[in-house]
């Protein structure tokens, strides 16, 4: 009796790690493959889609001849300093909603309010107050970030099993050593957790803010890109703003590993 | 065994609120003694109000009526003169088994030094030694029980309460754990209460046995297990043989059938 051969889709069952690694190269290979074949033969407007070497022809120029790299710099910038901020309001704010309910029961129904209110709805009036300096963008990351920060922040510190602080009090802890020295060690992985999704969020505002309203940065570049018709850039700019989230990403996640090494099982 | 009381419950009662107005009478008139150095087992089908009469003497709830004493002062809430283990796991994961022990020892300023001597003790005594730089995630559920009982020693309370602290363990572990309280019972001079729905676990580990009747939660019946002769068993193998141990299965048998009948 012959061996039935291994099917290639297995119902739930891993896959190995070279066939990972395999995989995500063959869908970028074929992403690029389809684009060159796309500008090669000629069926595209290479006005609209320029190929994909001359897109990185251009990022390559844009970095070292006519300095993109300071407007990177400013567009990470605001978005560390305005995640920075909301940060710093969020987090104590939302681990004390999470553990007293009656901070939740104060702050809840205004911070559930402006989490309807789109954030990009400001820029008029961010305009108005601030004029036209760093202080409108990073306001407008601030606001678009905050509400849901503190909300997830307050739902995971809810979800610390009652059983832990109870044991603490049981110990003879007061409220607020229950609060320093158990709920916020227990739901600290959530919080960098929380954080790492709201930084892409983020990044997303720090776009919006670039395009509509600014003169540097990132978005502003490409802004100007498209008046001259330089799509190569604007494509530039779109790769640049990809690389540099997902690098922020790998570097939150690392941060995760690093800071929680009790998490990963024996 | 001196008979100085640790613990008096006095006729406690706990009703909850339901939705639309109504009242849940959990537990009705409590009272019972626990004697210094003793372990005195709360025992009774489900719904007997045993974990909340638990809750109550631990402080996490109050009363509706009656009052706890321990030590002469009346208990008012919560700490550290009563330690408590629960049925779930409570080690902090984020430290390991030492730092773990060590946490309401720290929480109330006992100085570093005599800190990790007592760690050190009472690791040892739950048989932890080996792991003490381990986490509990790398711990099997029994191994992390005793962290729990370990840490709430350590902190030095003066009665030990435990629901159904070994509920969630399998079979042969359990009555591993159960010889361990009998051992740390005997080495650490605890005053214990320890509620259980497994009769069993009740005659070994018991010096008394409260029995709750179900539906209000009130003291049908205190027994001293007669065939103890007043001594503490560590064998739960010997214990079973013993004459008069199935006397007892048989007759707290009998009050549970009573009681799940009352519920039909």
């Amino acid at each position: 009796m012959s061996a039935r051969p291994t099917p290639f889709l297995q119902l739930r069952k891993p896959v190995s790690r070279r066939q990972k690694l395999l995989s995500a190269l063959a869908i970028w290979v074929l992403f690029f493959g389809i684009w060159i074949v796309a500008s090669a033969s000629g069926l595209v407007n290479p006005l609209l889609v320029p190929a994909p070497q001359q897109v990185f022809a251009t990022t390559f120029d844009l970095f070292f001849s006519r300095g993109f790299g300071s407007d990177v710099l400013i567009s990470i910038s605001r978005v560390l300093i305005a995640f920075a901020l909301a940060s710093a309001v969020a987090v104590p704010l939302g681990v004390m909603m999470g553990s007293f309910p009656a901070i939740e029961a104060f702050f809840a129904p205004f911070v559930s309010a402006w989490r309807y209110l789109p954030a990009p709805s400001f820029i008029p009036i961010l305009l108005m107050w601030f004029g036209t300096g760093e202080a409108p963008k990073l306001a407008l990351l601030f606001l678009g970030v905050i509400f849901f920060l503190i909300t997830l922040i307050m739902d995971h510190t809810k979800n610390v099993r009652e059983e832990l602080v109870e044991t603490a009090l049981t110990l003879g802890a007061p409220r607020h050593k229950v609060v320093a020295r158990v709920i916020f060690p227990a739901v600290l992985p959530d919080i960098v957790t929380a954080m790492r999704q709201m930084l892409a969020m983020t990044w997303t505002y720090l776009v919006i803010a670039e395009i509509v309203a600014s003169t540097t940065g990132i978005g502003a570049m490409m802004m100007r890109a498209r008046r001259f018709l330089n799509t190569d850039e604007i494509l530039s700019g779109i790769v640049v703003i990809g690389v540099l989230g997902l690098l922020f990403d790998l570097t939150f996640s690392a941060l995760h590993r690093w800071a929680f090494p009790y998490l990963r099982k024996a | 065994m001196s008979a100085e009381t640790a613990l008096e419950i006095r006729e406690i009662s706990k009703e909850f609120e339901l939705s639309g107005g109504r009242k849940l009478v959990a537990v009705e008139g409590a009272g019972f003694t626990v004697e210094r150095n003793s372990i005195c087992v709360l025992l009774g089908p489900s719904g007997c109000g045993k974990s909340t009469i638990l809750r109550m003497i631990a402080g996490l709830e109050t009363p509706s009526g009656g009052e706890i004493v321990i030590g002469g002062r009346r208990v008012e809430g919560p700490g550290r003169d009563r330690g408590m283990v629960f049925q779930a796991y409570t080690s902090f994961d984020w430290l390991t088994v030492r730092k773990n022990v060590e946490f309401g020892m720290q929480i109330n300023g006992v100085p570093a030094a005599e800190r990790r001597e007592r760690a050190e003790r009472f690791i040892n005594l739950v048989g932890l030694g080996k792991f003490a730089e381990a986490y509990p995630s790398q711990l099997s559920g029994g191994m992390r029980q005793r962290v729990a009982i370990a840490r709430t020693l350590a902190n030095d309370p003066e009665v030990l309460l435990m629901d159904e602290p070994f509920g969630a363990l399998d079979a042969e572990t359990r009555w591993l754990m159960q010889e361990l309280m009998i051992d740390v019972a005997e080495k650490t001079n605890t005053t214990m209460v320890i509620v259980t729905h497994d009769l069993e676990e009740a005659i070994f580990l018991a010096d008394k046995i409260v029995f709750l009747s179900s539906h209000p939660g009130r003291v049908k019946e205190v027994i001293v297990p007669e065939f103890k002769q007043g001594a503490r068993i560590a064998d739960k193998e010997r214990a079973v043989k013993l004459d008069g141990y199935s006397d007892l299965e048989a007759h707290l048998m009998r009050l549970m059938r009573e009681e799940g009948r009352g519920k039909e």
